[in-house]
């Protein structure tokens, strides 16, 4: 079958995949379909993917390839993002874009990456993958991309568990959340383990720059990632996204509950530079983790009457503790950076 | 070319052909609610409104949008107690924005650059209203006639516009200059004014209704209450809005050593203040009201401008709050002090309040002069036929009586007014109900629109900043004829309209537009219709809430779909 045949077939397949009844006509105050091209700003991630609502990991990628720009190829890792962008015969990406398996987006990526190099072209690479498929089963294709110094800027959209196969804990599941392989019960309340400290190992390759990021700061998003494609060599990104589905929370709520765990420390957004830390955006007034942990359902046992809910706050703020004291996140006054200066808005929108 | 075995291929943005939209429970909309500045005004100023259009560095035009509800800004930023800032969300995380220094801004750069007002000062197609009274009820109503086409004739009793605005408010408060300028432009717009023509001395009620279509009555309070203590009365008796009065046209006051003056509005403090600086080493306020402060219930407090307590107090006046005058010590016919006694309003049998006088709290005051301002009634000269025996004038709040289908009401008049600011709204609504009466379209809706709380907001966007500080003459530098109040430098401006919240409406912030995870937030190019500068894609919107959680205004609400 050639090329143009193929794309006929789509366009087809496509036709008849619109099973979606076209809404009730209201009526067009403005050409939505021409507004949507002038957008002022790149977009990477078009509507009509299938994310639920109120996807912090869906809101995040939209960030990053907006940023990124137009001279980018994606890999995707399997999960949410790469399933509910692309259901054939479509795809939500306005970027050329290629998944392969679960645990191979930074090895598909490092390919890329050799491929464009030796055709001399200087078209950057951005891996992408879930906290599964970085924490654990990427992990190795990972260390082994940034040891190999490939020019590729790697995103893992951190939402704490597997939550294409239905919620089950990963390495990256915050201490005492429940998932379905993590289930509060007479044993355990919730998952036993700690959240994976994957900065401290991706600084061990001492690559150029490597940060954390949250969809409750999207300027502070998108200033990372120009920072990141800006350099020649392997960098890495890690952006907090609440799952409203597997956290347990309205879907209205995904920023709220995102800037929480960045205010009360549970998150910390820094950026290392050859393995060291060179910045940090300072907490202004550090909350109680209980404001974060008390809207959602993943904690709720935390809420119980059982004597380990308490302990297990206690631990859980003690975390955030120690996440500010070593990260020293404790603000100094006000900082137009910080935690609650980061996301000012002004009248005539953002400036960044 | 070359068939790979497995894999597949999609062009790119196709997902488009797939409408989220019928995921969505909720829908989300754009709903401008209220501001609280706005629906606090009694002049019904918009002042997030003008706000907005400055901070896109349009002046004139925020200016314009000013005068479309009250023709003498820089007047009402000198005098109003600005229920606008009370009122303001901004004080709910540190302190109102300084709204009334903004305004004053406008209204003095407009009569800087000489600004004319944005009406055709031509157009006369509509009836004739004859307007009796030039204090700010009469010129407001007379310039919103304008507004709506109609011819003006003005009449007022003085040879001067202006009502108290001239005759009794001070001109450190509100220097002439100010009011010269606003009140010159006002009658520039084909008014035909005629001062030294009192109703009931030189016209007749009846003559005024033959020759013009509608008659708006804004003649004020001018008549004092009669005053004494126990049926006692100082021979030499002088009370207090006419001292004022005198001060201000001929520049004289009396000098005892020491005053008490009885009551608690302007004219008492006002008075006291200007006998103060007239070197009276001692003067007292007593008033049956409590003192402004954060407990203070705001029924029982003092009906003055808070600012102007403050400075009184600076200035050194000293209040009896809470208290009356119980007896007058006299030596002959000469006062030589006064019985105070405490006292309060509680509620009666029968749910009416009275004052009550507490026993064993009598306390003497030794001074030389007594002077009551205790407030004033309607003179209701040529239009007895109208108020029969009442003080004030019962009316709707469009101004409309009983006693007249053809005359409106408003200002002092009423008995339930007593700002400048609520006299410019009296204007405002009879213009509109007798252009509404003459054109048979529906009356003005006077009533306040709900605004938008605090809890509403998403005030995670906004920081922390502090109040423009407006210059202040020292107490030692007051006069008798320098302002005491400055006003705010263009930069001062720019960083207070910054602090607005936007409160129920568009901040054009972008969040929406940035934070909608399905790109079904659109930035318009110009305005949307709805004035915000977004529309929702409903193709694609699956109702998820985000954007109407995270807008900073509350300007978004999720409504069934
Ligand atoms: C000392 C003092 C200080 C004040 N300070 C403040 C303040 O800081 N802030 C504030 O908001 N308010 C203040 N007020 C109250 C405010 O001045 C009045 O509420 C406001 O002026 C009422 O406006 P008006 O148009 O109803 O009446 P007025 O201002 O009283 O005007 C009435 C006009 O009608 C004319 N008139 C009366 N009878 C007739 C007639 N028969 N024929 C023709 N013309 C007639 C009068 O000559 C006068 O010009 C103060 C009042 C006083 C006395
Ligand atoms: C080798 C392999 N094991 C298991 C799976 C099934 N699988 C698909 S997506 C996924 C979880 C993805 O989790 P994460 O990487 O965190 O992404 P998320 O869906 O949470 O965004 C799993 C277990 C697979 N596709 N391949
Ligand atoms: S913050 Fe702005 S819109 Fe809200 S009440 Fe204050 S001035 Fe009005
Ligand atoms: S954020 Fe987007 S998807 Fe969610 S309600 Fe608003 S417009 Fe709809
Ligand atoms: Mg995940």
């Amino acid at each position: 079958m050639d090329s143009t045949q193929l794309k006929k077939e789509i366009q087809e397949r496509r036709r008849q995949a619109q099973s979606a009844p076209s809404e009730e006509s209201r009526p067009a105050e403005h050409n939505m379909a021409e507004l949507r091209k002038l957008q002022p700003r790149y977009r990477g991630l078009e509507a009509g993917h299938r994310a639920c609502q109120g996807c912090g990991e869906a809101l995040a990628a939209r960030l990053v390839t907006e940023a990124a720009g137009p001279d980018v190829i994606l890999t995707n890792a399997t999960g949410c993002l790469e399933v509910f962008t692309t259901p054939w015969p479509q795809s939500a990406w306005r970027l050329p874009w290629i998944h392969s398996l679960f645990e191979n987006s930074a090895a598909v990526a490092s390919g890329v990456e050799a491929a464009l190099k030796a055709q001399g072209r200087k078209t950057k690479v951005i891996a992408q993958g879930g906290d599964g498929g970085t924490f654990d089963i990427g992990f190795q294709a990972l260390s082994g991309m940034l040891e190999r110094q490939h020019n590729i800027l790697y995103v893992c959209y951190d939402n704490e568990a597997y939550m294409n196969t239905g919620i089950q804990r990963s390495g990256s599941t915050p201490h005492a959340a429940m998932t379905t392989t993590s289930p509060p019960g007479k044993e355990r309340m919730g998952k036993r383990h700690l959240k994976k400290d994957l900065l401290s190992i991706i600084a061990a390759h001492h690559i150029p720059y490597a940060a954390s990021a949250s969809v409750a700061y999207p300027a502070d998003i998108r200033r990372k990632v120009r920072r990141a494609v800006s350099i020649e060599g392997p960098t890495f990104l890690l952006i907090h996204s609440p799952c409203p589905l597997g956290w347990g929370i309205e879907s209205d709520i995904s920023i709220e509950v995102a800037r929480l765990a960045v205010q009360t420390g549970l998150f910390p957004v820094v950026e290392l530079e050859r393995g060291e830390l060179t910045g940090v955006m300072p907490i202004r007034h550090p909350k109680p983790v209980a404001d974060y942990l008390k809207l959602q359902n993943r904690f709720k046992h935390l809420f119980t009457e059982d004597p380990r809910a308490r302990e297990e706050r206690e631990h859980l703020q003690a975390l955030a503790d120690h996440n500010i004291e070593i990260y020293q996140l404790k603000g100094d006054g006000m900082d137009a950076l910080d935690t609650d200066g980061a996301d000012t808005v002004r009248r005539g929108g953002m400036v960044d | 070319m070359k068939q790979l075995s497995r894999g597949a291929f999609a062009l790119p943005g196709t997902s488009l052909d797939f409408k989220t939209g019928t995921w969505r429970n909720e829908m989300p909309v754009h709903n401008h609610f209220g501001a609280p500045c706005h629906v606090a005004c009694p002049a019904g100023e918009d002042a997030q409104a003008y706000i907005a259009k400055l901070m896109e560095g349009h002046e004139k035009e925020a200016w314009e949008i000013l005068v479309s509800a009250n023709p003498l800004p820089a007047t009402t930023a000198r005098v109003c107690p600005h229920f606008c800032e009370q009122a303001c969300n901004r004080k709910h995380m540190d302190q109102p924005i300084a709204i009334h220094l903004i305004e004053r801004y406008l209204g003095d750069e407009a009569i800087k650059h000489n600004w004319a007002y944005p009406l055709d000062a031509k157009r006369m197609e509509g009836e004739p209203v004859c307007v009796v009274g030039a204090g700010p009820a009469g010129l407001s109503a007379a310039y919103h006639l304008r507004r709506l086409g109609h011819p003006v004739t003005l009449i007022d009793a003085l040879p001067e516009p202006g009502g108290l605005l001239r005759t009794a408010i001070p001109v450190t408060r509100l220097p002439r200059d100010v009011l010269d300028a606003e009140i010159g432009r006002l009658l520039k717009l084909g008014i035909t004014f005629k001062p030294r023509t009192a109703l009931g001395r030189d016209v007749r009620l009846e003559d005024l209704l033959a020759q013009h279509a509608y008659v708006f009555l804004a003649p004020g309070a001018a008549k004092s209450r009669h005053w004494s203590v126990d049926g006692a009365v100082p021979s030499d008796l002088r009370e207090g809005l006419g001292l004022l009065k005198e001060w201000l046209i001929v520049g004289d006051i009396p000098k005892p050593k020491s005053v008490a003056i009885h009551g608690g509005g302007n004219t008492a403090v006002d008075l006291a203040r200007v006998m103060k600086r007239a070197g009276v080493a001692e003067v007292h306020v007593i008033t049956a009201s409590g003192l402004p402060g954060p407990d203070a219930d705001p029924k029982d407090v003092l009906n003055v401008v808070p600012r102007e307590f403050d400075q009184a107090v600076e200035e050194g006046i000293v209040f009896h709050a809470h208290r009356t005058i119980q007896r007058l010590l006299m030596r002959g016919s000469k006062l030589v002090g006064l019985e105070m006694v405490h006292l309060k309003k509680l509620p009666g049998a029968g749910g009416r309040s009275s004052r009550v006088a507490f026993e064993g709290t009598e306390t003497v005051l030794h001074v030389e002069m007594v002077v009551p301002a205790i407030g004033e009634v309607v003179d209701a000269q040529g239009f007895e036929s109208l108020l029969g025996q009442a003080d004030y004038f019962k009316a709707d709040p469009l101004g409309q009586i009983t006693t007249s289908d053809r005359v409106l009401v408003g200002g002092d008049a009423r008995g339930d007014r007593g700002t400048v600011t609520a006299a410019i709204g009296d204007g405002r609504l009879a213009a509109a109900a007798i252009h509404a009466k003459l054109t048979g379209e529906a009356l003005p809706d006077p009533k306040r629109r709900p605004f938008i709380d605090y809890d509403k907001l998403n005030v995670n966007y906004f920081e922390p900043s502090p109040r423009a500080e407006e210059t202040m003459l020292p107490v030692g530098k007051r006069t008798d004829i320098d302002e005491i109040e400055g006003g705010l430098t263009r930069a001062q401006v720019t960083h207070e309209i910054g602090r607005c919240f936007s409160c129920g409406n568009c901040l054009a912030c972008d969040n929406c537009w940035t934070l909608c995870p399905d790109n079904a937030v659109i930035k318009t190019q110009e305005r949307a219709k709805d004035g915000s500068h977004y529309v929702f894609d409903y193709e694609y919107c699956k109702g998820c809430g985000l954007c109407a959680h995270e807008c900073p205004s509350g300007y978004i609400v999720m409504t069934p779909d």
